[in-house]
């Protein structure tokens, strides 16, 4: 089926069977392979996207589902690589081998739109990505770093 | 450093003929039109631009540094120390400084350039501070920086001693004149050098050991942009999904694809028999790993347009399996008894034997325990996966391996092509543990590509088949037995054990505690179906649990504390650092204070890489503090662990592999099973083989540098972490709660107290 996506402010019409995970449309159809393929069952998170603002798994989200809904990728997420995020990862060099890492940004970033000044706790929650290499004391600690940044 | 500098000279040799005949060697791994496709997103694919000093480095117009690195990125930073290590010497602009891979097909035409120093193209074990590789990297820096300066003395008609180097520029001071790299760098290429220079002493180094940059590839992580293996894009591509005989050895007995081939996007549905590999077009050719880890399996995969069509399609080929000898393991509890029964065998092996274990039985306390260690997955973040491009005279791949030479030889057995006719990218790699190092994952991308020729073929292996269709760490079963003397400390030592099957007993065999005075190790394997490897610290990621559990029963049952006991039993020990690593992670952690009931403090120390020799390998210590409440629930509250890896080159990179190898030593021992029916694994994805998240990592893991020893060596940081959180937590559930934990995983005993 032909469907119509928009993704990171841009419309893309492309040519998928309906039951197409989102990841699958976005890496194979679209060439945009930030977007992590991990688990498959919505587990490890290294598909995360947003999707109308909020964290999202995509390899849980058939094509068919998105009719008028708004994605954002790590792609979309900054203009320059220059979302706080972004530039505190780099600083603190959190990550190790990096797979999972687009993933626990972007979910790291919806959190922050919804909760500027995160607990631990709060972090814990909403970012639970799988990290095979062990970043997460320096994603938490980063995480709080980029609020810090983004409230000043 | 003779054998050092006369690979140099005979590298400029080489360079000279580079430079001077345009690109008549490198046309041989130029990539082809299709790779050349993906060199906008893959930087290390092209030769790099500019002039080449010798193959491992090439300094551009722009002033551009490429350094070459022989071993793969997987995560530790060796990209960055390739860099750090050359940037000593040669002075850069860290900005214009940038890694990419050293292609094994020119490593192979021309004789060895980037192995004959620091040994293969494959990345574990601390490869990149070794100290050959340092020393070569410094020597390349080194050389690179005098050759830039004789040009640049040639060129102002000034001595050569009269000028500097720093960022990048070379300064005449006395007349003010500079010059950038890049300037001089295509004159500089070709200068002959009456003498390579000898690179400064330790003692004046100014980057190594005290700058601590992140990660070269970190902004390209995090705008995911760094190509993986998964993210190779080709134009032609197609994607395949495949399905292993799920009792691994197995094989199929009937096929029937008439729905699949009709569904959307399927473009073949082939399968791949180990029968089928072709073979080395010269008997006298060699993988620098051998092939024996690395045949092929008996499968089935579809090819399809899309990813998702293949995967739904290869559900819909119907396949009866004959499952092989794997099918005699009804279950997981059937292949324990197995490993075990072995223990009584009068035909073990003796592996190692010292003075004299007698003495054990004429000792009032004996104390033995039986240890168990089960089947455990790498899981890398990124699943299995490659590319291959195969046609009648070429292969092409491009893969996350871990040993991209491995990997080259396993694409030519695997068609049997002679290695001359094989390109091979390497990428980015999603984690690799010890997962990627044989190339049974090349050798089934390539054996899939075959069936389908003159495309690229991008092989998926789906989370599930990855898991299913591992190289485990293999079930360990280990008897150790002791009698102790009347001061409470072991007279001898005796251990037996059974692995299924890949492994040794690092972290056992190689003990420095007294007791290797009299003892004896002997033991077998077990020929399960079950394939097994390597695992982040093989052997020694099951034997430092099992030795430093029995240690510390022991001391309990001597009724001395555990931390004191392993000191004694390390008196007169010649390394050191096992003393400071003990001293210093006990100090930081409080060891000792008292602690509110159901908490507990437990120890626990070993060496990874030394093989028992002093001043070898990577020492560390860790202490745990836990809290076990009534029910029997764990938390882990803090770790706090000192090490001895002699020096450091990189303090940050340490810290993170310290700090990572504890993480994944915490879910080894807390979490990791996989369990057998029929002959096959059961558990395929994160839902069953539980993960460590953020919430269930302890708050503090403190990383004390108190331990070290400062020998000379800089020895690798990855492994040996993971050998000793596990224990640490185990000997701190029993301070805790007196339950004493002798098998992994932990989540499956019951530690709850009254």
């Amino acid at each position: 089926m032909s469907v119509t996506l928009k993704i990171n402010g841009q419309t893309h019409t492309v040519d998928a069977d309906e039951d197409t995970p989102l990841l699958w449309v976005l890496r194979d159809h679209l060439g945009m392979t930030g977007t992590k393929y991990g688990c498959g069952i919505a587990q490890c998170g290294a598909c995360t996207v947003h999707l109308d603002g909020a964290a999202a798994r995509s390899c849980q989200i058939p094509v068919s589902a998105l009719a008028g809904a708004e994605v954002t990728t790590i792609e979309g997420l900054s203009q320059n690589s220059d979302h706080p995020l972004q530039k505190v990862w780099v600083e603190n060099n959190v990550p190790q081998c990096g797979y999972c890492q687009t993933g626990m940004i972007m979910a790291a970033s919806a959190l922050l739109k919804q909760v500027p000044h995160p607990t631990d706790a709060e972090i814990d929650m909403a970012v639970d990505n799988i990290c095979r290499c062990g970043t997460y004391p320096r994603v938490r600690a980063a995480i709080h770093q980029a609020a810090e940044k983004l409230s000043s | 450093m003779g054998k050092l500098e006369s690979v140099s000279r005979r590298s400029f040799l080489i360079s000279t003929t580079v430079v001077g005949g345009g690109f008549a060697i490198g046309l041989q791994w130029t990539p082809s039109q299709a790779a050349g496709e993906t060199a906008k997103d893959e930087p290390w694919a092209k030769a790099a631009a500019g002039s080449e000093f010798t193959p491992w480095i090439s300094i551009a117009p722009d002033s551009t540094v490429t350094v070459r690195c022989a071993m793969p990125e997987i995560g530790n930073g060796v990209f960055t120390q390739s860099a750090m290590t050359v940037a000593e010497e040669l002075h850069v602009d860290w900005s214009k400084i940038k890694v990419e891979y050293a292609p094994p097909l020119r490593n192979f035409l021309e004789k060895s350039v980037y192995t004959e120093a620091g040994g293969m193209m494959g990345y574990f074990s601390g490869r990149s501070t070794t100290a050959e590789r340092i020393q070569l990297g410094l020597q390349l820096g080194a050389g690179a920086r005098e050759r830039l300066k004789a040009a640049a003395a040639a060129q102002w008609k000034v001595p050569v001693a009269e000028i500097t180097t720093a960022n990048s520029i070379l300064t005449h001071t006395a007349s003010g004149r500079t010059l950038k790299y890049g300037e001089v760098a295509a004159k500089a290429a070709t200068v002959k050098l009456d003498k390579e220079p000898t690179p400064k002493p330790r003692s004046e180094w100014t980057l190594l050991g005290k700058a601590t940059p992140s990660k070269l590839q970190n902004p390209a992580v995090v705008n995911g942009t760094a190509v993986y293996g998964m993210d190779i894009r080709l134009p032609g591509m197609v994607y395949a999904a495949l399905r292993q005989a799920p009792a691994q050895g197995g094989s199929i007995k009937s096929l029937d694809a008439s729905i699949a081939r009709k569904m959307p996007g399927v473009l073949a549905v082939v399968t791949v028999d180990p029968k089928e590999s072709a073979g080395f077009s010269d008997p006298k050719l060699q993988a620098p790993f051998g092939l024996e880890m690395c045949t092929a399996q008996n499968a089935v995969a579809v090819i399809a347009t899309h990813y998702w069509q293949a995967r739904k399609a290869l559900d819909a080929v119907r396949i009866e399996w004959d499952d092989g000898a794997g099918a005699q393991w009804k279950t997981t509890e059937t292949m324990n008894e197995a490993a075990r029964a072995l223990l009584d065998s009068k035909d073990l092996k003796v592996e190692k034997t010292e003075g004299d274990i007698s003495s054990i039985d004429k000792q009032d306390k004996i104390i033995e325990g039986f240890y168990h260690t089960p089947y455990c997955d790498q899981a890398p973040m990124e699943p299995l996966n490659g590319t291959a491009l195969v046609t009648p005279d070429s292969v092409e791949v491009w893969h996350p391996s871990q040993h991209s030479q491995q990997a080259f030889m396993v694409a030519a057995h695997e068609t049997g092509l002679s290695p001359e006719k094989v390109v091979f990218h390497q990428t980015y790699v999603g984690g690799g543990f010890g997962r990627r190092v044989f190339g049974d994952d090349v050798r089934m991308v390539v054996a899939i590509a075959r069936k389908y020729p003159g495309k690229p073929v991008h092989v998926i292996w789906s989370r599930e088949e990855s898991m299913r269709q591992g190289r485990y760490r293999a079930i360990v079963a280990t008897n150790l037995r002791t009698g102790l003397d009347k001061t409470g400390y072991p007279v001898a030592v005796h251990g037996k054990y059974a692995i299924g099957s890949v492994g040794g007993t690092a972290g056992f065999h190689d003990t420095p505690y007294a007791f290797n005075k009299n003892f004896k190790v002997e033991g077998t394997k077990v020929p399960f179906n079950i394939l097994s490897g390597a695992y982040r610290g093989p052997g020694y990621n099951s034997h430092a649990f099992i030795t430093e559990t029995f240690v510390d029963e022991c001391a309990h049952a001597a009724g001395i504390d555990p931390l004191t006991y392993r000191l004694k039993l390390l008196e007169g020990y010649s390394d050191l650092g096992w003393v400071m690593c003990l001293k210093e992670a006990a100090s930081k952690a409080g060891w000792g204070k008292s602690l509110p009931k159901g908490m507990g403090m437990g120890i626990a120390i070993s060496n990874w890489a030394g093989n028992g020799k002093p001043q070898a390998g990577t020492t560390v210590a860790t202490v745990a503090t836990v809290e076990v409440s009534k029910a029997g629930k764990l938390k882990i509250h803090q770790l706090d662990v000192a090490f001895d890896t002699g020096g450091f080159l990189n303090r940050d990179a340490v810290v993170t592999e310290m700090v990572g190898g504890s993480i994944f030593g915490l879910n080894m021992a807390l979490n990791e099973n996989l369990t057998v029916r029929n002959g096959r694994v059961v558990e395929g994805n994160y839902d069953e083989y539980p993960m460590l998240r953020m919430g269930d990592t302890p708050t503090k893991i403190n990383i004390h540098f108190g331990g070290l020893s400062g020998h000379e060596r800089f020895c690798e940081p990855g492994e040996p972490p993971a050998g000793v959180a596990g224990p640490a937590v185990g000997n701190a559930i029993f301070a805790a709660t007196g339950k004493r934990i002798r098998s992994m995983p932990f989540r499956l005993h019951d530690i709850s107290w009254t």
